[in-house]
């Protein structure tokens, strides 16, 4: 076909020698190997290099395009007001017969007002029935931008630039490198890290200016493209030097890249959420700043463009860990920590001139960190022996928790587990620590150990400890937090102080994994200022105790106030027969004035009916303005907000108050 | 630059060699008709942005070499594609047995979600077809996929067939992101009793 080729290679119509094969043996690309090795012609290679270019133009405009639409989604995830649970999570109203109904998120289950949502309907492919379910303009504008962004395709959202006319502060000039617009050349650099041997090796650094204009997209994302993206720049290197065999390998990585942004994603998405705040953002950091070091001395031969970008992600790193406050009980000797510190001098001497290219999310986190009530402040040490393979985690102390009762105190304890990088829990069992009765600031000095963390898993191993408010009726949520293993070593104790956040999935589990066998009740107060009473309704219950024989019970509730300034008479709801989740719907009315409110406990029992002997005690539950956590708060709700109705479920003690 | 659009979808073209990928998006994309034979080197794109329900979708559609030397570049690109489709020549017995082969290759390259059509090209010579129409719709039905004979040299079905294809993938758009995977960031951990308790919640405060 081409004479040309006939010089380079040799003639393919002529028995290849034993070296050769020997050669393709080893290949495992057997006798064909010879046909796709075919070099391109210059001229193939420029028409292929051109329609790259021409792509890297609609990439950028698509970026763009993509960068819009999560502004809008962030943009309205800023102005949401998160008051809390009685008030709609975007505009702040709060709830009631008179104003908006709250409609529960189908997505993120939270609350949210009718003006704040829409309803759309769910055709099941399936069946033909059609399901109404509602949605928060937050997660309904998510589901948008899915879509629009072929994030639902990718599993993960595609490679994006923030509009720059947009964000306050122009990104520092991005044609630095003098490269034409999508001149995209394949660095590779194959260092391993001296620090941690197992992280990935091989390392593609695309360098490319237009993308150094995303200022915003993770590092990690620049290091490998989205798909397009990486196949053009995998196409023009096997245009410039050859083909190479290199289809299947792509597939791997981007599969691996795509899982890696979607989890990236997730983080930032519940950060901005107000879930994670810094830590889980460090986490994610986290990975590519651990092999940071081991790139530098390439950066040399790669254009300024790179450079840029990568002071920008030191200073990142700079800014999380000079907020971070971390001490190290035994510094020197240690690379992570002179990181560290070099990088935060570094973020210091280039914060002046550089500060415009911090990125978008540090914006925003920022932001959500002034606007967030602080829940507190944990101080852990961690260390790790190595020869036991066990993570000892000191919990040290806790300060400026949140109030729980009346009084101003907490009974705080902390709640642990290790979270490996699939998102779960490592163990089922969560460990704890003893309770600290009646303080905000507690002194724990504890040390919890977990074994069995193998030394591999501590460099994307996340600690979580949440602290909860021990109560006899339940117990409440104060504050979580998580830790990145990553920086512990076997040598040093690793001290750090960290801000608590609010609950998330993890925290719901550490409080599914407390156990209460007496059950649940889902009460509904509200105090009726015509006929000034409080009016009681007995929802349902759920996960009752079997007590008869057949392995039910037939619970009913007895109601109770006491002390009772106007001799009300006790109540008692009707019997339901043979279930462990009753469904009672019943109201009852308590004279009382809003002042004796403060010094009254309703106290609600559930029995077991029996016919013949006496009833058994299955659980009971105390609500009033000694009460704490979530049962103070809607007693007090109760009496600030009346004639509406206060809804919330309660754990069932199980022991009898009566006694 | 400033023309607007809702989505972006990519589209691959593949097939033999010489059964006509490059005119029927010739023929999408501007219109038109070229009897000259040029065969595509490596990868080539071209743009055309359609409406649907109201919506603008910018089609990105890829057109490959079907020569065998190009395969590696060609590959690179099954990935991003939201649809591919299979094109076959209707006068060459050889290239419809291929599509076998070309679906293993999407299986082996491209995502699982891909959507992907059968397109008989050259339906216009009748008196040198060797591929009948009913073995053309009973490959497709054995794929699971949608099937059309197309001529970009009468224009036939070559509107209609990108169209469908387009139409497809937002289908599944819809049914991808309104089924029960809403788009969570990357943790899925949930405790069953929270979703029973607020379903029961939501339905109370109706009352």
């Amino acid at each position: 076909m081409d004479f040309q080729n006939r010089n380079n290679t040799a003639n393919k119509f002529v028995c290849p020698s034993d070296r050769q094969l020997a050669l393709r043996a080893k290949l495992k690309a057997g006798w064909s190997s010879s046909k796709s090795s075919e070099p391109l012609r210059p001229e193939e290679q420029e028409a292929i290099i051109s329609v790259i270019r021409r792509n890297e133009e609609i990439e950028v405009a698509e970026r763009l395009r993509v960068g819009r639409l999560v502004e809008r989604v962030e943009k309205i995830k800023q102005h949401a007001v998160e008051r809390g649970p009685n008030c709609c999570r975007l505009c702040g109203d709060t709830f009631g017969l008179l104003r908006g109904h709250r409609i529960i998120c189908e997505d993120c289950r939270q609350a949210v007002c009718t003006k704040c949502s829409l309803d759309i309907n769910i055709r099941y492919h399936t069946s033909e029935k059609s399901r109404e379910i509602w949605l928060c303009r937050i997660c309904s504008e998510t589901r948008e931008m899915w879509k629009k962004s072929g994030a639902w395709f990718f599993k993960g959202l595609p490679k994006y630039d923030i509009p720059r006319s947009a964000s306050a502060t122009p990104t520092p000039t991005p044609c630095i490198g003098g490269t034409m617009a999508g001149d995209t050349r394949a660095v590779q650099s194959c260092h391993g890290t001296p620090t941690r041997p197992a992280r990935i090796k091989k390392l593609t650094i695309r360098v490319n200016d237009s993308s150094s204009s995303s200022s915003h997209s993770e590092p990690e994302d620049e290091v490998d493209g989205g798909p397009a993206g990486a196949s053009a720049s995998n196409g023009s290197a096997s245009g410039t030097g050859g083909i190479s065999k290199s289809g299947s390998t792509t597939g791997g990585r981007l599969q691996r890249d795509d899982s890696f942004r979607l989890r990236a994603y997730g983080s930032i998405r519940s950060f901005i959420d107000g879930g994670e705040r810094k830590l889980s953002n460090s986490f994610f950091f986290g990975r590519q700043q651990s092999h940071r070091p081991s790139e530098c001395p390439d950066y040399d031969s790669v254009s300024m463009s790179s450079k840029l970008r990568r002071e920008s992600s030191f200073l990142r790193r700079g800014s999380v860990s000079s907020s971070w406050s971390i001490s190290d009980s035994s510094g020197s000797g240690n690379s992570g920590n002179s990181h560290t510190t070099q990088s935060q001098s570094q973020s210091q001497a280039q914060s002046t001139t550089q500060s415009q290219s911090q990125s978008q999310p540090y914006h925003q986190q920022q932001q959500q960190h002034c606007r967030d009530p602080l829940l507190g402040w944990l101080e852990i040490a961690i260390s790790y022996r190595e020869a036991f393979h066990s993570l000892d985690c000191t919990m040290v102390r806790a300060r400026d928790l949140p109030a729980m009762d009346a009084a101003g105190l907490t009974d705080p304890y902390c709640k642990l587990n290790i979270i490996t990088p699939e998102a779960h829990t490592k163990y089922t069992r969560w460990q704890r620590t003893k309770t600290v009765h009646k303080t905000r600031n507690p002194e724990f000095n504890e040390t919890l150990q977990f074994v069995g963390v193998e030394p591999e898993e501590l460099g994307n191993s996340l600690l979580y400890v949440a602290l909860f408010d021990d109560d006899k009726y339940g117990h409440d949520f104060l504050g979580a937090a998580k830790v990145c293993l990553s920086t512990v070593h076997s040598t040093t104790q690793y001290r750090i102080s960290v801000p608590l956040g609010a609950e998330d999935q993890y925290s719901n589990a550490a409080e599914m994994s407390q156990n209460w066998p007496n059950g649940k009740m889902l009460l509904s107060l509200c105090y009726n200022t015509k006929r000034r009473a409080l009016v009681v309704n007995v929802k349902q219950c759920i996960n009752l105790m079997p007590m008869d024989n057949n392995g039910s019970s037939d619970p009913f509730v007895k109601i109770q106030l006491k002390p009772d300034a106007h001799k009300n008479k006790k109540h008692k709801t009707s019997v339901k027969w043979r279930t462990l989740n009753p469904i009672y719907n019943e109201e009852f009315y308590f004279e009382a004035s809003p002042h004796d409110l403060n010094k009254e406990m309703l106290i609600l029992t559930v029995w077991d009916k029996d016919l013949g002997k006496s009833n058994d005690f299955l659980g009971s539950l105390q609500l009033g303005a000694q009460s704490k956590g979530d049962r103070l708060q809607q007693w007090l709700d109760c009496i600030r907000l009346p004639d509406h109705f206060h809804e919330k479920w309660h754990c069932l003690a199980p022991d009898n108050p009566a006694h | 630059m400033a023309k607007t659009y809702d989505y972006l979808f990519k589209l691959l073209l593949i097939g033999d060699s010489g059964v006509g990928k490059t005119c029927i998006l010739f023929r999408f994309s501007e219109d038109a008709f070229n009897t000259t034979f040029i065969s595509t080197i490596g990868i080539d794109f071209k743009i055309r942005t359609i409406e649907l329900d109201n919506k603008k979708i910018k089609l990105q559609i890829w057109d490959t070499a079907g020569q065998e030397r190009f395969r590696t570049i060609t590959t690179a690109y099954y990935r991003g594609a939201m649809g591919i489709m299979l094109v076959y020549d209707i006068t060459q017995e050889k290239s419809f047995e291929n599509i076998k082969n070309w679906i293993r290759n999407i299986e082996e390259n491209a995502s699982a979600d891909v959507e992907k059509m059968l397109l008989g090209n050259k339906c216009e010579l009748t008196d040198k077809r060797q591929v009948s129409k009913e073995r053309g719709e009973q490959l497709a039905i054995e794929y699971g996929i949608k099937f059309m004979e197309t001529s970009a040299k009468a224009s036939i079905n070559v509107e209609e067939a990108f169209l469908t294809l387009a139409s497809d993938i937002k289908a599944k758009t819809e049914k991808r992101m309104e089924a029960n995977n809403p788009p969570k960031g990357g943790h899925q951990l949930k405790p069953m009793d929270s979703r029973t308790k607020d379903s029961w919640l939501s339905r109370c405060s109706l009352l």
